[in-house]
């Protein structure tokens, strides 16, 4: 497939009064034609400073950048007008009305004003478009500000915490708006700490950490290779607990016992260890692989899992060191 | 020319400049009618009346020097002292002000230019400050990521949309004082000459007022904020020409009103301003005393306003193509 977004090498340095902070430190990112990609990072991590770098907003020190195979910053004026991106919450003026805002951007863009209408309508804001800014809800904001970036009815569409503010319908009415815009061949970036909504929409993810990509690839092939391969395994007979792991250590197998069940580490074929139990006539009732979800594997990258009794600082993550084994599908 | 036409379109939709320009023109307005009623037009009732006055202050001087020429003579050595003459008391200064078109045009224009000028930075300041505020600068590069066109643009429009307030508004200060001078005075000897001058001076005045507009600008530019603007202007005013007059004139600096703006602006506006220096060396003969004069013309006062003015649209393009946006 064609790359929509390239990253390589991307490095930022910010003048801080504590001494020079790196936000971005050699990143690598790629994204497909098509795909909805999830971009995820601690706070702090390089999220914002990778798409500001990548919208132009800052000049990085060092690094490559495409966008629709547009080398960046230098063909960036090209390629914006199929580059739709909020980043952050973006404010507007609270007294013009979101057509009024719509319109001006639309000008702005020498875009036609039909757009602004159907715009509207694709986040839900039609009806409300004669009213004022300043009386929207944050969710209203947002959706606004995702209309503003679909208005170029862009390939790529760069959209940072979209569903910040918005309630649990607004939020799967996005989640079903990024499937009809992929479907419909527009390419997603989104950057979201929401990390259930990340692995129901997207096809890939990118994990930073302190300005360096620590995973990258297919969700399921991410979750796949962080998951624990543990298996857990209960019994017919709770009672049996003790007898079955004495015939699964005997057999090879690493093992946790627990009050009402045991849980096996390093199993590749779990049909193996039912079979096993069997012979013995004992019988599983659960026999379960303990399957990694993203917020697992991304408090593991990242090393952000919070500890009892600690305060972790934002700049508390972990970084990677640099080895071509970061790369894509790390 | 799109963003020319949405940079255009919001600074004429923006709240500011909707209120601030119709204050503007009622701040005009009500000069213009007290303008209006403190003049009248000269009837023959009005000259004889005066005429009346003028005999009466007249006749009220000679009574007095009467009563005091033989101590004057005394003090004099014995020479005669000269009475008031006649032809000190004309009566034109005894009728009541009448409105000449010709003579106050040019002097009114300041206030024009003043009020206008004010707006014109507080707009200039906020039509870029409140983007950077809000946020909304960084969304407009995300569609037009040339940094120095987008800055452009908007100077442009701002200068664009200021001259052609300043002009609808120097229209409707013009009609109103001509009507003043058809109405409660006179609008003669306006040859083509005069109305050149006028019409050089209403430039002056429109450089002025862009001047401030592009200073407004340019400082909250640098900024990124309309409060760098106003905390710079605040601080012209107070720092800048209070304090700076108290601790000139305490230093005892000759013509300290040279480092003022106030009087380069006069300068600006009246071609020039002269300058005197009472504390030095006074000379006084029978026509009254002189003191050394220095002159400020306007092409001394636009160079100076000129060269602040470059230099603020320097730092302000410099820093918008260097600085991050974050």
């Amino acid at each position: 497939m064609t790359a929509v977004l390239e990253i390589q090498g991307l490095r930022k340095t910010y003048r801080a009064r504590g001494g020079p902070r790196r936000a971005l430190d050699g990143f690598e990112m790629y994204v497909e034609a098509g795909q909805v990609h999830g971009f995820l990072g601690p706070n702090g991590s390089g999220k914002t400073t990778t798409l500001r770098t990548l919208l132009g907003l800052i000049k990085p020190d060092s690094g490559e950048m495409r966008i629709l195979g547009h080398e960046l910053p230098r063909l960036l004026p090209e390629v914006v007008g199929q580059v739709g991106a909020i980043v952050e919450s973006p404010q507007f003026f609270g007294h013009f009305t979101a057509r009024d805002t719509l319109s001006l951007l639309a000008d702005a863009g020498n875009l036609p004003q039909s757009r602004v209408d159907w715009a509207l309508e694709l986040v839900g804001l039609r009806e409300r478009a004669k009213e004022r800014v300043k009386t929207y809800s944050l969710g209203m904001k947002q959706r606004l500000a995702v209309a503003s970036a679909l208005l170029k009815q862009p390939k790529l569409l760069i959209l940072d915490e979209p569903a910040n503010g918005l309630d649990p319908g607004g939020i799967r009415e996005m989640r079903d708006m990024m499937a009809t815009l992929s479907a419909g061949g527009m390419t997603v970036v989104l950057s979201s700490h929401i990390l259930g909504e990340i692995q129901l929409i997207c096809d890939s993810v990118t994990i930073i950490s302190l300005g360096r990509r620590v995973a990258a690839g297919p969700v399921a092939e991410v979750l796949q290779a962080h998951s624990s391969g543990q298996l857990r395994v209960a019994l017919e007979t709770p009672a049996d607990l003790s007898a079955a792991a004495q015939v699964l250590v005997a057999g090879g197998f690493d093992l946790k016992a627990n009050e009402d069940h045991l849980l096996m580490s390093g199993v590749d074929k779990p049909a193996l260890v039912a079979r096993l139990l069997a012979e013995r006539q004992l019988y599983v009732s659960e026999l379960t692989p303990v399957t990694a979800d993203l917020e697992d594997v991304f408090l593991e990258l990242t090393g952000t899992a919070p500890v009892p009794g600690q305060v972790r600082s934002v700049d508390q993550s972990v970084r990677p060191e640099l080895t071509p084994q970061n790369g894509v599908g790390a | 020319m799109s963003l020319v036409r949405a940079e255009r379109r919001r600074f004429f939709k923006r709240r500011l400049t909707r209120w601030l320009v119709p204050i503007g023109i009622l701040l005009l307005t009500g000069i213009a009618t007290a303008l209006f009623f403190v003049h009248s037009k000269p009837t023959a009732e009005a000259r004889a009346a005066a005429e009346v006055r003028a005999e009466q202050a007249y006749q009220q001087e000679l009574g007095y020097f009467e009563q005091y020429k033989a101590e004057c003579e005394k003090h004099n050595n014995g020479q005669p002292c000269q009475g008031p003459g006649r032809e000190n008391f004309p009566v034109e200064n005894f009728m009541p002000p009448s409105f000449d078109f010709k003579g106050m045009f040019q002097p009114l224009l300041l206030i024009w230019a003043s009020i206008i000028g004010m707006i014109a930075f507080v707009l200039g300041a906020t039509f870029i400050g409140a983007e950077w505020a809000s946020g909304s600068m960084m969304n407009l590069l995300t569609w037009r990521p040339k940094r120095m066109s987008v800055l452009g643009t908007k100077l442009t429009v701002l200068l664009g949309s200021v001259t052609a307030i300043a002009l609808t508004t120097l229209a409707l200060w013009t009609a109103a004082l001509w009507a003043t001078g058809v109405y409660r005075g006179t609008t003669d000897g306006l040859t083509s000459g005069v109305w050149q001058s006028f019409g050089l001076s209403a430039l002056r005045g429109l450089a002025l007022i862009l001047a401030f507009a592009v200073l407004g600008f340019g400082l909250a530019s640098i900024g990124r904020h309309t409060g760098l603007a106003l905390g710079v202007a605040l601080g012209v005013v107070i720092v800048g020409q209070i304090g700076l007059r108290i601790v000139l004139e305490l230093a005892g600096v000759k013509f300290a009103d040279q480092y003022l703006v106030p009087m380069h602006i006069f300068a600006w506006m009246d071609k020039e301003a002269v300058l005197q220096d009472w504390s030095g060396a006074v000379s006084c003969d029978q026509n009254g005393c002189n003191a050394p004069e220095m002159v400020l013309t306007w092409q001394g006062s636009g160079s100076i306003a000129l060269g602040v003015i470059a230099v603020v649209l320097v730092l302000a393009f410099w820093q918008m193509r260097r600085r991050d946006i974050s």
